[in-house]
């Protein structure tokens, strides 16, 4: 039995002692510190990657998605992310229109059933979706405009996104005048606001509806209706509260904000996610390679709504209090890693080399919290169980009576969320620009490939492997290999380390061309 | 056998040839005659075509060149993807071999037209057996991934700076002089007009006939359902690697044309971004139609050159926006839509000129 296994995954047995051997030899020509260094920052870029992978692994295996777009989520999740930690009152200020957005769209099943039950003669069936669509998209455009939003303008220096996180890492942030509404009354803008969504929900219910000839009455359930009072109530109260709520997000302190940021960007993630899937993909699992266009579509739009928004240059976003000091208790002297982090110091010191508290130990402790997580949601829950089932074979699933297509919105929500996080969490460390999200998901699908497209714990293998790669290559372009024939160090130059890592994956695929973990198709 | 056939069955043939062909050619005709069109349009008499002349009907050759550059790069990747079901990422390669190599041959060796040529085909041969090298191995998505990581180890040689010398490294290679004076863009635009023209004209024609013939119904099959193509005894093996070497030919020598036409060669034609231009394309046209790679190459050059013009900076949003639209209203591409809904674009047109009274 043993005997058997061995030979089965005899070269999969061999792949793996041989990239333990280049560790390690890889290891012996560098000073303890270095190693440890390149190690724990290998480790870091492998949970930023693995974050992207994971969620682009699920959407793979489940739907058969090749989201391209996904590297994109991961960029809006960091740029998200930024907002709310950098600049809360315009965080504040969206938050009411977008909660009415999201009562209006929430009645969409409600409005389903109301609209379903009061057939329209024949042609106003099929226009007025449209003439809705075209108004309701008016409506909220207007309202949006005239909507009183405290903002950074990236076309002015002095109002740029760098300006705000210069003054934030400084600590010489003020907060910024609330914005005035000119024009409409808010409380109007806001009325206009709900009406705007509530018929944008009724044309696009209308839209779904132009198809169907047969008049269905579902089961009327009441808790969207509740939930959408919910939302509406919670956006009316933010707004009235809104100078009293700026003032209390820039009271607290930065940690608590970065906390809150982080919450914000995976949900937004989640619910962009949830509409992106049941609105643009759900059409199209019958012709599977237009997948590949919308999410290109939806790529080339996010990136361009990035760059009119928060502007094209890079900036940077300053770290929370907790992995930021270097004033006192952080000096050289003070060794011990407990005391370091009591001290709050930005660095500690293992093996003598200085690893960031933030960069290396909170974001690999993130990544390890959420392989766990979504390990235990995947082995231990119902709907985990679902979802491996689904990845096996979604047909036979849907055959034993499983709402599937619900479980594929939940995991595209999921794996976008995953990649959304992953993009707040890496915006302290690697700042933000716009090529992000492009740079993640061509390092996400290399670990993918290597580990095994499909595969959970591929993804987790295969992300730490490119990232310690990658590191190795870089440390190495300090240092110089001393290759025998060449009488000079070899440095390897920039450009050769996003090719070692793409050979790399070549090399495992010929060898395993399932990856490291993946079945037999 | 063949000479039994009397002299006037010969010439039915050739009606049917002809007849079959009808579109093409009443295409080719009028992309000839529209470069005079367009100069009489603005005022030039027709010889100002000849004589190249500055003007629109020398603008718009000029755009054409580059739309029938591409519809020969989407045409070759619709042959492995549309008609085979080899999904590569790998395929911009194949162009900006025969890109660099045109233009390092003519720069940094000083070859002629015919020996540059002879070197493209052979190095799109040899890629596309280096592909073939992988080909049984690896299936599917990994196959896209593993062309993918051959075209980024190509990409990174043409920008690393060991090989700045000849290939320009990040900016790419500038100033390439073509050798031979008759090739010209600038000079003798219209002659390399018809040149590209007839070269796109042929490698449709050369597809089609491909498409249709044994072999290229053995590609389709693979593409069906491989398992069964080998069930039914055939080598799939060899027919996919007879589509990746034409189409690999085929793509180098849109490369090749490309620097001819345009003297600077960028290192973004090795990049992923230009596989995916051709996967835009064959996608907006219609993919496994042929005809498509061609309408989508010239949908995908005007739009981008028209929003960029008209909208300035917000032109990618709105390519962006469009891909989208067109995914959900054009399902299948302009021409695969228009293939599926042909009866009903017709009907349609009936009851339209009923409307009108222009038909009983």
């Amino acid at each position: 039995m043993m005997a058997e296994r061995l030979k089965k995954n005899r070269t999969r047995l061999i792949v793996l002692g041989i990239l333990a051997v280049l560790f390690v030899s890889a290891s012996q020509g560098m000073s303890t510190e270095d190693w440890v260094i390149t190690v724990m920052r290998g480790l870091a870029v492998g949970a930023i990657t693995f974050l992207v992978a994971a969620g682009f692994s699920l959407i793979l295996g489940l739907m058969d998605v090749l989201n391209l777009a996904h590297g994109e989520m991961f960029m809006l999740g960091a740029y998200i992310g930024w907002t709310v930690y950098v600049r809360p009152d315009t965080f504040v200020d969206a938050l009411t229109p977008l909660l009415l957005l999201a009562a209006g769209l929430m009645l969409m099943p409600v409005l389903g059933v109301w609209l379903g039950q009061r057939p329209l003669p024949g042609k106003v069936n099929q226009i007025w979706p449209w003439l809705g669509l075209a108004a309701a998209l008016a409506l909220l455009i207007y309202a949006l405009r005239q909507w009183p939003l405290a903002m950074w303008n990236p076309g002015v220096f002095a109002e740029s996104p760098a300006t705000f996180s210069l003054a934030m890492s400084q600590g010489t942030m003020q907060l910024p005048a609330a914005a005035v509404a000119t024009g409409l009354s808010p409380w109007l803008l806001l009325m206009l606001l709900g009406l705007g969504s509530t018929l944008l929900a009724a044309a696009l219910v209308g839209m779904r509806l132009r198809g169907q000839t047969a008049v269905s009455a579902p089961y009327l359930s009441k808790s969207p209706l509740i939930l959408a009072g919910g939302l509406a109530l919670a956006g009316v109260f933010i707004f009235a509260l809104n100078d009293g709520l700026t003032a209390w997000l820039y009271r607290l302190n930065h940690t608590a904000l970065f906390a809150l940021a982080i919450v914000v960007a995976t949900a937004v993630g989640g619910l962009l996610g949830g509409l992106i899937e049941s609105t643009l993909i759900r059409p199209l699992y019958k012709r599977p390679i237009y997948q590949i266009m919308l999410t290109l579509g939806i790529s080339f739009i996010t990136i361009e709504l990035v760059r009119a928004i928060w502007g094209r240059p890079e900036f940077t976003m300053p770290k929370p209090e907790m992995f930021a000091g270097t004033g006192a208790g952080c000096g050289r002297e003070v060794v011990s890693i407990v005391e370091r982090l009591a001290n709050q110091c930005a660095t500690i010191f293992l093996f003598n080399g200085r690893i960031r508290t933030y960069n290396e130990i909170f974001i690999i402790l993130m990544g390890l919290i959420v392989l766990v997580g979504v390990w235990l949601l995947l082995q231990r829950t119902r709907l985990g169980m679902i979802i491996r089932a689904g990845v096996q074979d979604s047909q036979m699933v849907e055959a034993l009576g499983i709402n599937v297509r619900r479980v594929f919105t939940l995991v595209f929500s999921l794996g976008v969320a995953l990649a959304a996080l992953g993009g707040v969490l890496a915006a302290p460390s690697i700042g933000l620009s716009n090529g992000m999200g492009g740079q993640f998901l061509l390092l996400a699908l290399i670990a993918l490939a290597i580990g095994g497209l499909t595969s959970y714990p591929g993804a987790a293998a295969g992300a730490v492997l490119v990232g310690l790669l990658q590191q190795f290559i870089i440390k190495y372009g300090q240092l110089g290999i001393n290759l025998p024939f060449l009488a000079e160090p070899f440095k390897p130059s920039p450009p050769l380390v996003p090719a070692s890592t793409v050979l790399f994956m070549v090399i495992i695929l010929l060898l395993l061309p399932n990856g490291l973990f993946g079945r037999d198709e | 056998m063949q000479s039994t056939i009397p002299p006037t069955e010969t010439g039915r043939e050739a009606l049917r040839l002809f007849k079959e062909n009808r579109g093409p050619l009443a295409m080719l005709l009028a992309l000839i005659l529209f470069p005079f069109f367009v100069a009489l349009l603005d005022g030039q008499g027709p010889t100002a075509v000849l004589n190249n002349e500055i003007g629109n009907a020398r603008f718009l050759q000029g755009l054409l060149i580059e739309i029938f550059i591409l519809a020969i790069y989407a045409l070759s990747y619709d042959l492995i993807l549309g008609i085979t079901g080899l999904l590569s990422f790998g395929h911009a390669m194949f162009f900006a071999v025969g890109a660099y190599l045109t233009g390092i041959a003519f720069k940094s060796f000083g070859w002629g037209v015919g020996p540059t040529l002879a070197a493209v085909i052979v190095a799109g041969i040899v890629q596309a057996l280096l592909f073939g090298l992988v080909l049984p191995r690896v299936k599917g998505i990994t196959f896209a991934l593993v062309t993918l990581g051959f075209a980024s180890v190509f990409e990174i040689i043409v920008k690393s700076n060991e090989m700045v010398a000849y290939t320009g490294a990040d900016v790419g290679l500038q100033g390439v002089v073509v050798p031979a004076a008759w090739l010209n863009t600038s000079n003798e635009r219209f002659r390399l007009y018809l040149i590209v023209l007839f070269f796109t004209f042929f490698v449709y024609l050369v597809y089609r006939r491909f498409v249709d013939s044994p072999t290229g119904r053995v590609c389709i099959a693979t593409r069906e359902n491989e398992g069964r193509a080998q069930m039914l005894g055939y080598n799939t093996f060899y027919f996919k690697l007879t589509a990746l070497i034409l189409s690999s030919i085929t793509a180098a020598m849109a490369g090749f044309f490309h620097t001819v036409h345009q003297p600077i060669v960028s290192p973004a034609v090795a990049g992923l971004g230009w596989t995916v231009a051709a996967l835009l394309m064959i996608l907006m046209g219609g993919i496994g139609t042929l005809s498509g790679a061609l309408v989508g190459a010239a949908i995908f050059r005007l739009l981008q050159f028209y929003l960029e013009r008209w909208f300035g900076g917000n032109a990618t949003f709105l390519i962006g926006l469009v891909y989208v639209l067109l995914v959900m209203f054009v399902p299948y591409g302009v021409v695969g839509t228009w293939q599926a809904r042909r009866l009903d674009i017709q009907r349609g047109r009936e009851r339209l000129l009923r409307l009108l009274h222009l038909r009983p």
